[in-house]
Order: C-alpha cells, then sequence, then structure tokens
C-alpha cells in the first residue's frame, strides 16, 4: 500500500443531461497531506467528492484510492478512507450510539473501546444515548465525524465540514482537521471559503464550473493574489481621487456603493493615506476589503475572468 | 453552542489495517435492529395479532352469517369457516398492505431520511445491503403472515369452536384434517404475499417515496382483482398475482385440483424474480446524489 497517493483522479467527468457538473477534471492527492478543493455552490465540489466515495459513479476518467479502483476492488477502495458528504445524516429514531453501532456492524465490526474513543474525541459521550432525532446540527456534524473516526481512517474526506456550526464549531472543527492531519491523516476537504482552505491546508484545487481553475500549492497561490484592497471614506471625495492620479502604484476607484476604494502594495497606499493627511482630507474610515486570497479566489472562479484561469491553472504542483 | 473537542488525549489510531470484510449476516443483523426499533412495524404485528380476534368476536356475535361469501354461511358456526371468511377477506387487501408497510419502505425510507450517503460509505457493498433488505421485507411479511394464520385460526377455534368443516363441493372434513388444510391453506398465500413484498421492493427502489412504496402495491393489487373479475381476460387472469389468493380453493375441493396451485407458485416466483432483478439493476446503478 506504501508509495501510492491517497487519491489519484484523473480526467474525471461526470454530466447530468446538458450539465457538465464536473468536466475532466484531474486531482492527485499525497498522502499526509491536508488538502482543499474549494469553489463557490455549484462549482462541482460535491458531485467530486461523492465519485470519489463511490455514491455517484462518474462517465469517464480512473479513480484511485491508494492504489485501489471502484472496478478492480469495489467496495473495498474504501478501505482506509472514511468520510461524509454535505450534512451527515442518521437514523433519528436510533440513539447516537445505536447508529454508530449500527454502521460498525457495516464495516465489519470494530476493535473494543473504539466507539467510547470516538465519541469522546467529538465530546458526545454524554449525548450518545440520546435519540439523533433530537440533536442539533452540530451534535450531527459531530456524530459524523465520529462516524468516520470509527473506520479508523488514513483518509478523511470531509464536504464543507464546517457549514453551518456557530464560529466557536467552526473554530474548533478547524482545530480537529488540523489535529487529526496532525498524527498522519490524509484530510480531502471541500470548502467554499478561502480563509478555511488558507488556514487548513497544504494544497489546493480550485473549481469552477466544473473545471479545475487552480490546482497548487497555497504558497503558490499566494504569489498570484492581487495587491490588498481597502475601502476609503473622506470628507472630500472629489480631491482625494484628484489626489490619487499622481500617485504610482496605486488605483482608486469609486465602488458601486460610491465608497472608494484602494488597491496597490502596502507602501505605495500607505503614502497615499500620507498624501491625504498632508492635503487637510479627513480620513472617516479605511477598512481592507477581501483578503488578497479572498479576492484571486472571487477572481478565478469570477466568469468575467475566466480567461485569467487557463493563465493559471498548474495541473501538476499538486504533486511535488 | 456547537463545538468540536480538540483536546482529548485519544489514542485513535490511524494505522491502517486491511478491513474484515462483512458479510450478509451483518447487514442483515442491522436491518433487523433498524426494524426492531420503528414503532409502525411494532403496530403492524400487533395488528397482525389482535384484528383477528376482534373480528372474529364482531362476525360471531352477528345474527346472520354473511351469506354472500365464501364459507361465509358456517362462519358463525363453524371455527374453520370463520378462518377460511377471514383468509379470503384479508387477501383483498389486507396482507398486501400490511407486507407493503415495511418492503415498500425499506429502500424509500434511506432517501427519506438521506442516510444512503451514510451507509453506502461504509465497508458494505450495494448487493449485500440490497439483499439485506429484501430478505428483511421478505421476513417480515413472513411473520406477518403466520401471525395473522396464527391469531384467526386460534380465536376462530376458541371463539366459534372446531366443528367438522363443510368442503367446497358440500363434503364433510373432520375437525382433525379441517384444521391441517385452514393451515395449509394459510400457507399459500405466503408465494402471493412474497410477490407483493417484491413489487413493494421495486417500487421502494424505483421511487424513493416510502408513500409510494407502501400504497402503490395495495392499489396495483386492487387494479388486478378488478382485471381478474371482468370478462375476456381469460389469457392474462392466470399471470396476475392476486389470483394466486385464490389456488387454495383446490385443497377444499373434492376431489381436489391442484392445477392453480402449481400455477400460483409460478406466477408468484415470476412476480419476484422480475421484481427484485429490476429492483437490484436499478439500485447497483443509481447515484446518491441527495441526502
Amino acid at each position: 500500500m506504501n508509495g501510492f497517493l491517497a487519491v489519484d483522479a484523473q480526467g474525471v467527468t461526470k454530466t447530468y443531461g446538458s450539465v457538465r457538473a464536473v468536466d475532466d477534471i484531474s486531482v492527485r492527492v499525497a498522502a499526509g497531506e491536508v488538502y482543499g478543493v474549494l469553489g463557490p455552490n455549484g462549482a462541482g465540489k460535491t458531485t467530486f467528492l461523492r465519485m470519489l466515495l463511490g455514491l455517484i459513479r462518474p462517465d469517464t476518467g480512473t479513480i484511485r484510492m491508494f492504489g485501489k479502483t471502484w472496478e478492480d476492488s469495489g467496495v473495498g477502495v474504501l478501505d482506509g478512507v472514511a468520510g461524509f458528504i454535505e450534512s451527515p445524516r442518521f437514523y433519528p429514531y436510533l440513539t447516537g450510539r445505536a447508529n454508530l453501532e449500527g454502521l460498525a456492524l457495516l464495516d465489519g465490526g470494530t476493535p473494543t473501546g473504539l466507539l467510547e474513543e470516538v465519541l469522546d474525541v467529538v465530546e458526545m459521550s454524554d449525548r450518545a444515548d440520546q435519540k439523533v432525532g433530537g440533536y442539533s446540527y452540530g451534535m450531527r456534524q459531530r456524530l459524523g465525524v465520529a462516524a468516520s473516526l470509527l473506520r479508523e481512517p488514513r483518509l478523511l474526506i470531509l464536504d464543507e465540514p464546517a457549514n453551518g456550526l456557530d464560529p466557536a464549531g467552526i473554530r474548533d472543527m478547524r482545530a480537529l482537521v488540523k489535529r487529526l492531519s496532525g498524527r498522519g491523516l490524509t484530510v480531502l476537504l471541500s470548502s467554499h471559503d478561502m480563509e478555511e482552505v488558507e488556514e487548513i491546508c497544504d494544497n489546493v484545487t480550485i473549481m469552477t464550473r466544473g473545471t479545475v481553475a487552480f490546482h497548487g500549492t497555497i504558497a503558490h497561490l499566494r504569489t498570484m493574489a492581487p495587491d490588498p484592497g481597502h475601502v476609503l471614506a473622506t470628507t472630500d471625495d472629489v480631491r482625494a481621487l484628484r489626489l490619487a492620479e499622481d500617485q504610482v502604484g496605486i488605483t482608486v476607484a469609486r465602488d458601486p456603493g460610491a465608497a472608494l476604494v484602494v488597491t496597490g502594495p502596502p507602501p505605495e497606499v500607505s503614502s497615499y493615506v500620507g498624501s491625504l493627511v498632508r492635503a487637510d482630507i479627513g480620513l472617516l474610515a479605511f477598512t481592507p476589503t477581501r483578503t488578497p486570497l479572498e479576492a484571486l479566489f472571487f477572481m478565478l472562479t469570477d466568469d468575467a475572468t475566466h480567461q485569467f484561469l487557463d493563465r493559471s491553472a498548474q495541473p501538476q504542483d499538486a504533486l511535488r | 453552542m456547537t463545538t468540536i473537542q480538540t483536546t482529548s488525549a485519544s489514542t485513535i489510531r490511524h494505522d491502517h489495517v486491511a478491513r474484515r470484510r462483512p458479510g450478509l449476516l451483518a447487514a442483515l443483523r442491522w436491518e433487523l435492529r433498524k426494524l426492531r426499533a420503528q414503532y409502525r412495524a411494532r403496530v403492524v404485528l400487533l395488528i397482525a395479532v389482535l384484528a383477528p380476534v376482534f373480528i372474529v368476536v364482531v362476525i360471531q356475535g352477528q345474527s346472520r352469517p354473511p351469506k354472500d361469501t365464501l364459507f361465509g354461511r358456517f362462519a358463525i358456526d363453524n371455527g374453520f369457516a370463520l378462518s377460511l371468511l377471514v383468509l379470503g377477506f384479508a387477501s383483498q387487501w389486507v396482507l398486501p398492505l400490511l407486507t407493503a408497510i415495511v418492503a415498500g419502505d425499506v429502500f424509500a425510507s434511506e432517501d427519506q431520511h438521506g442516510t444512503w450517503k451514510t451507509v453506502l460509505t461504509r465497508s458494505t457493498s450495494r448487493s449485500r445491503l440490497f439483499w439485506a433488505k429484501t430478505v428483511t421485507a421478505c421476513g417480515f411479511a413472513t411473520l406477518v403472515l403466520v401471525l395473522l394464520a396464527v391469531s384467526t385460526v386460534a380465536s376462530s377455534w376458541v371463539i366459534v369452536g372446531h366443528q367438522p368443516l363443510i368442503g367446497l363441493s358440500g363434503q364433510s372434513i373432520p375437525a382433525g384434517h379441517a384444521l391441517q388444510l385452514v393451515a395449509a391453506s394459510w400457507a399459500l398465500m405466503l408465494p402471493p404475499i412474497l410477490a407483493f413484498t417484491c413489487l413493494a421492493i421495486l417500487l421502494s427502489v424505483w421511487s424513493r417515496n416510502p408513500a409510494v412504496g407502501i400504497a402503490a402495491p395495495v392499489v396495483i393489487g386492487m387494479v388486478m382483482q378488478l382485471v381478474g373479475a371482468l370478462g375476456g381476460v381469460e389469457a392474462i387472469r392466470p399471470f396476475l398475482v392476486t389470483t394466486s389468493f385464490e389456488t387454495w380453493h383446490g385443497l377444499l375441493a373434492e376431489p381436489r385440483f391442484s392445477g392453480p396451485l402449481v400455477e400460483g407458485l409460478l406466477v408468484s416466483a415470476g412476480w419476484c424474480v422480475v421484481s427484485l432483478a429490476a429492483a437490484f439493476i436499478l439500485f447497483r446503478r443509481r447515484d446518491i446524489t441527495g441526502g
């Protein structure tokens, strides 16, 4: 088993009627890394993850996980693989523990004590004997993680794991993913949140409209990020705009909300702000717009800048 | 507040161990466990036990017997006749409904709860899950039939009595032999009931909707009975599952005839095979996009 990629998906396509949900994408995830699949809603992330887990059959392409394919190994391809798609679902008329016991049966049994252990990891031990029908969204999410850990996976596939969680839940879910990856677990997660992927992942595939818009390391992505932008509110926007004409290296424009948006490298922006102060123009607000990576994400997934994608796509970067 | 604990001193192992492939029995145990936990399955079993007692008491209390039905003439005086009267009534739509409550729901409820993605990402193949669910539904149908039969025959025996039975040809059948024939008549319900169970499974897989899976077999059964009652459809009548519900008549005639019985067995088996084959193919090929 050693030496195989955790995930090696090549030329995978899935079409529904006239819609190409996933269009010839290739993703390679090395063992031990935390890999993000990022994209807006409808980009094809969930369809791709469903194909990995065998819930959806691809029209074309091959999917290998730890060297096994569905064609060769059937459900055996999921040995060492676990995860959940969208929100995890359970039988509402059974308790959390009964759900896990049943899933353990479908896994061929689990080592003694593991069930209690995974309940402990997700802090569900005290609620495990209540029916799932009464669980909150966050509790079901935690039970989903417990159900995945019950398989003692080497690869954990999580589809938007923080979706629907409150800020504390999001923080803790991210910390849990980091902690699991710290133990050598490969994690493949999808998200539409650039910040989440930037915080957790080593490598990322950005998808849009079923295709790969970017494929590479977070570090590489950062080098492509545009200059940061700031929303500027002054006591005299007309003069502020005129002053900007004399500044080199920045652009100042009115956004649709009538505020000024300054974009440029931090030293030049700082110099411009200084010139405003010297010109007795009062600063009412100076707030960052998106982070550079967020801005890049929107560029990459924006139809209007689609040609940018062709220049940026780096399909081989993920496999270093 | 939702929190995910991150500081546990857990020792969960992530070194991969080749997973033992669970057999059909493991999936079956899981299905039975779910079935036991379901309120409606328990209610159906309770109905199968109690409803016959109630019906027997009500009919026995009538001053005039329901003469226009098979064995109705003797129903208030003879426990065996009353058992057969209940059998004829149950086969109209009661048995298809009672069995469809589980069979029509067994696949579609996974769609309803969105749990396909939960169970199909474990180590049990789709084929094993399919057969585990099918065996569960067929087992439940058999249990319902047995409970209904035992409850009907026992309550008729106790409440109405066990005098010799007058057969369909007017012959007198001694009580001991009559009991065997009544039991055999109830047993002959099993093939068409299993056919209805398999049909409900197919509808459950195809529709992904428990309501359709449960109601449609009953409606189809009623349509079949209507078609069977029409003139000019002699060619298709033997192929209707509902015709198999009448094969027990041959046991109570003199001389006995077994042609319809064999035909009924073959037709029921055919419905089972075709329904299950279609359901299996649909289930194996479907993409799980919901949940």
